[in-house]
């Protein structure tokens, strides 16, 4: 008891917010700063049922227990003088753009890492995390990408928080200040509500998430700018001061927060952003030193928002378009490199003739709509399939190795790719193959085979969950291959001829008959 | 379907046959006769025709080639060598003596040269100057006249019958490429801004093979069997190899009756959609409502309650304000036209050229599910039945789909 109250105001409530969360939401619009007061408060607040109050209790001692070790292991004296997040909810994934002005207040020890801390829920859907600094002034302004990478897990944070680290191109002095941006995706992380729609609804959403920064640090001052699609928020959490403006939510300067502060605000707000989920897509790109590069793709694509209900008329689809299916999408963007050439859209029941392709010099733009309009819970599969010029692709390395530079991720714009599975044929005859790729992914070889193959191709797989649209950046496949494997394929090909045309000749030349002709005796 | 030049030169074809007739000839007339006469039964057995009129077209060209050809041979002997004939025996004066029939004839075993007037053959003529036919038989003994033409008619004849044989080889390219390959599943039309697809059948397809459950029945008319099970991947009720009557008119009778009893006979074959082609918004007019006198027949050959004359008006199948009750009731009419009149205001069909007779109506056992970008395919699934709050509670087919369905239906309080 007594090290309970001792360490109190350090708790994190993560999972007595998300219990009373789904309890009773509308009604917690004047919820407390429940951070900020003290635990015993949280135990007699009218929300608790008593074997919730019990688990809560566990956790208390747990966590007290173990933040005093966080404290001590966090990047002591690093301040957070002033947060400012925004989040951008206009689509179907979470975009959160993070200001961090940081001042190392330690005596005497320089710091070379920011640690920036996610709810495990949040850390589950996270895909992607990057963080720049700016240097320069005003005009001579540039943003050095700095690395970020999940913390040590030997640092503990409360309540299974996930840490990750920034590391500082400079340590940071005493007393000196920094600003650091950070940029973060989250997929799957608006849950539709109600769960089934009729098609002449509009599609709500949930978006969970706290009012105060969870950091490890303490944070001076703060504030959070939610963006939403359209004006029409049915609910959303006050925390005060919360202000609200057409499509903007603000929850307004908060001073002076502890470490590992957090206050779980609810948004239910209309989205009727196509969310498109791709569940599975894998791609070949068939190399081929004759001078194409072949890429073949296979989509699984599913509506992941409100599940559809009841009636499909299409009737009310096709006259009265503004409010009918207003969460459903009927076309998909991709776009692809230019000059590519024999571009296919089909399925496993033929061609799908409805796509346009639009190409300029420096992209091409296929517009595909699949046979049918996505509504919630509808799914559909099909196949892109294109050509590109293989002198836009493979160079030669500064050691005599041959890369080809190609761009991970899925071609379609605004999707999420819950399985991302790239193969790599390389041509046969290629050795040692080794991709490189600028974040974390599975790799293993394997062989594939194809037209005149003999040993087989040399296929480098690539996989990676929870592919977003940040993640289209080039990366490259080194491999070396000597040139004289080039002529394998003709000198096959003309041997096989050759020795066609050379038994015909002996056929026709030998005679095998038994018995002598009457001319010859 | 159309058999174009060919018309003319049957005929000639069939004469020359004669001329001798031989055991491979007499045939060829046969075989020609007898597919005529079933040709003329039903249209696509032209297909038993075209060989056998491909066969004796060839035989009247060749005859006449033939003629043609010996002529110009003999003429332009005659023109260089200006001595005695070297081929048969032409007429005293070459040239102009000369048998040139316009219409069919027999052949000419004559020995005085007949005094046909000198027919040029005029461009005006040229689809009628094939009916050339002549005795071809040389006897030593007896001297048998040849008929010979003038060398600028079979000049002018011989290229205008290779000019035939070209216009035949374009119809024949352009019927290969729009009647024998148009898939009929992929329909095309043109318009101004180009080719517009309609590619319905195969967007319900897809539709059905992705947005339903793996074990759900689709109940269609026997046509789409195979289509369903192939593209769809859906298990059907009849399909084009269905050779049991009875089952395919149990289909029949439940399209042809009113929607309780078909829902009843669906649902005892555990029915789960029931799909439809309707082709009245587009104009696509093979489709079930055009097919619906055969479900009516066959059902009602199986099942005596099914009664083709109360479908009929003055003989007729109408589905207008004449309609019958009976046929504005039934189910294909219900599923076909459901909301259609909410297209155009006023429910023109334009297969049938005339609006429709029940306009406004609702359906009470089937709900719809998809239905495609120009109406052509149209998908409903079958209502599961309401639970009776008093008396016996009927055990609910596919109860786990009834459930959800009326979980849904009922008001819950999203908070608990």
């Amino acid at each position: 008891m007594a090290e309970r109250e001792h360490r109190s105001s350090t708790v994190v409530l993560l999972t007595h917010g998300s219990k009373s969360n789904q309890a009773k939401p509308k009604e917690d619009k004047r919820s407390d700063l429940i951070s900020v007061s003290p635990s015993s408060a949280l135990l007699t607040s009218p929300a608790m049922a008593p074997s919730v109050r019990a688990t809560v209790l566990l956790l208390l001692l747990l966590a007290a227990s173990s933040s005093s070790q966080a404290a001590q292991a966090a990047e002591d004296g690093i301040r957070v003088l002033s947060a400012e997040k925004r989040i951008d909810l206009t689509g179907p994934i979470v975009k959160v753009f993070l200001t961090l002005k940081v001042q190392n207040t330690a005596t005497g020890a320089d710091a070379s890492h920011v640690l920036i801390a996610f709810t495990p829920a949040e850390a589950d859907h996270l895909a992607i995390v990057k963080a720049t600094r700016a240097e320069g002034k005003r005009k001579k302004k540039t943003y050095i990408p700095l690395p970020v990478s999940p913390a040590d897990p030997a640092t503990a944070a409360p309540n299974g928080a996930r840490l990750y680290s920034i590391s500082l191109p400079t340590p940071l002095k005493p007393t000196d200040t920094t600003t650091v941006e950070v940029f973060y995706v989250l997929t799957h992380s608006l849950e539709p509500f109600p769960a089934e729609i009729t098609q002449s609804e509009s599609q709500l959403v949930y978006y969970r998430d706290s009012a105060v920064l969870l950091s490890p640090y303490h944070v001076q001052e703060q504030g959070t700018y939610v963006k939403t699609p359209s004006s029409r928020v049915e609910s959303f959490t006050r925390v005060d001061p919360t202000s609200r403006s057409g499509p903007d939510v603000k929850y307004g300067a908060y001073g002076n927060q502890l470490p590992y502060a957090y206050s779980p605000i609810i948004l239910h707000y209309e989205n009727n952003h196509a969310f498109a989920v791709v569940e599975e897509l894998v791609r070949k790109v068939e190399i081929s030193h004759w001078g194409n590069v072949q890429v073949t793709e296979h989509y699984k694509l599913k509506h992941g928002g409100a599940k559809h209900k009841g009636v499909f008329s299409r009737l009310e689809y096709q006259a009265r378009q503004s409010i009918s299916g207003a969460s459903s999408f009927k076309n998909l963007l991709a776009r692809l490199p230019p000059r590519v050439h024999s571009v296919y859209y089909r399925d496993e029941i033929g061609n799908i003739s409805s796509s346009h392709l639009r190409s300029d010099s420096y992209k091409s733009e296929l517009e595909i709509e699949p046979r049918y309009p996505l509504f919630g819970g509808w799914h559909c599969t099909f196949t892109i399939g294109y050509g590109m010029p293989l002198q836009d692709f493979l160079f030669e390395s500064a050691d005599g190795r041959r890369f080809a530079n190609l761009t991970f991720g899925c071609p379609l714009l605004n999707t999420v790719v819950d399985n991302l599975t790239i193969k790599v044929v390389l041509p046969e005859g290629s050795k040692s193959p080794q991709a490189v790729v600028p974040f974390e992914t599975e790799q293993h070889l394997e062989t594939s085979y194809s037209y005149l193959d003999v040993v087989g191709r040399t296929t480098v797989v690539i996989k990676k969950k929870n592919v977003v649209g940040e993640h289209n950046v080039p990366f490259q496949v080194y491999y070396e291959f000597s040139p004289i494997f080039m002529l394998a394929e003709p000198l096959m090909l003309v041997t096989a001829v050759l020795l066609f045309f050379a038994a015909c000749i002996v056929y026709l030349h030998t005679d095998l008959s038994i018995a002598k002709s009457q001319a010859s005796s | 379907m159309d058999i174009n030049v060919l018309a003319f030169l049957v005929p000639a074809g069939i004469i020359s046959c004669f001329l001798p007739l031989s055991d491979a000839s007499s045939f060829m007339v046969l075989y020609l006769v007898t597919a005529v006469y079933f040709s003329g039964v039903m249209v696509r057995l032209m297909l038993v025709l075209a060989p056998a009129a491909c066969i004796l077209s060839g035989i009247a060209l060749s005859s006449a080639f033939d003629v043609l050809t010996r002529s110009m041979k003999f003429q332009l002997s005659k023109l260089f060598d200006d001595g005695p004939a070297i081929s048969g025996n032409g007429s005293p004066n070459g040239s102009s003596a000369s048998t040139v029939n316009t219409s069919s004839s027999k052949n000419e075993k004559t020995e005085k040269s007949e005094a046909a007037p000198k027919e040029k053959q005029s461009k005006k003529n040229r689809r009628k100057d094939k009916e050339v036919t002549e005795s071809v038989s040389v006897k030593p003994k007896k001297e048998k006249r040849l008929s010979v033409l003038p060398l600028e008619a079979s000049i002018v004849s011989t290229l205008l019958l290779i000019a035939l044989g070209g216009f035949y080889v374009v119809h024949c390219v352009w019927a290969a490429a729009e009647a024998y390959s148009a898939p009929s599943i992929v329909l095309t039309s043109r318009s101004r801004e180009g080719l517009h697809v309609f590619d319905d059948f195969r967007e319900a397809y897809a539709w059905l093979s992705h947005n339903t459950d793996v074990d759900d029945k689709v109940a269609s008319w026997w046509d789409y069997g195979y289509q369903t099970t192939a593209m769809a991947n859906r298990t059907v009720i009849v399909d084009n190899n269905t050779w049991n009557n009875t089952h395919i008119a149990t289909v029949g009778t439940a399209m042809s009756s009113p929607e309780k009893a078909a829902w009843e006979i669906f649902d005892s074959l555990d029915v789960k959609y029931v799909l439809v082609v309707f082709g009245g918004l587009v104009g696509y007019p093979s489709d079930d409502i055009n097919k619906f006198l055969w479900m009516v027949r066959i059902g009602g050959g199986e099942f005596p309650h099914i009664k083709e004359p109360d479908y009929l008006r003055d003989g007729q199948y109408r589905v207008d304000a004449q309609a019958t009750p009976t046929m504005l009731n039934c189910l294909m009419y219900k599923l076909c036209y459901y909301r259609f009149v909410e297209t155009d205001g006023k429910g023109f069909d334009r297969v049938r050229g005339y609006e429709i007779g029940k306009k406004h109506f609702k359906l009470t056992h089937f709900e719809e599910v998809f239905t495609t970008h120009h109406w052509m395919v149209r998908i409903y699934k079958l209502k599961p039945q309401k639970n009776r709050i008093r008396g016996k509670l009927k055990k609910l087919k596919s109860s786990s789909k009834t459930s959800s369905t009326l979980a849904a239906g009922r008001k819950k309080n999203p908070w608990q």
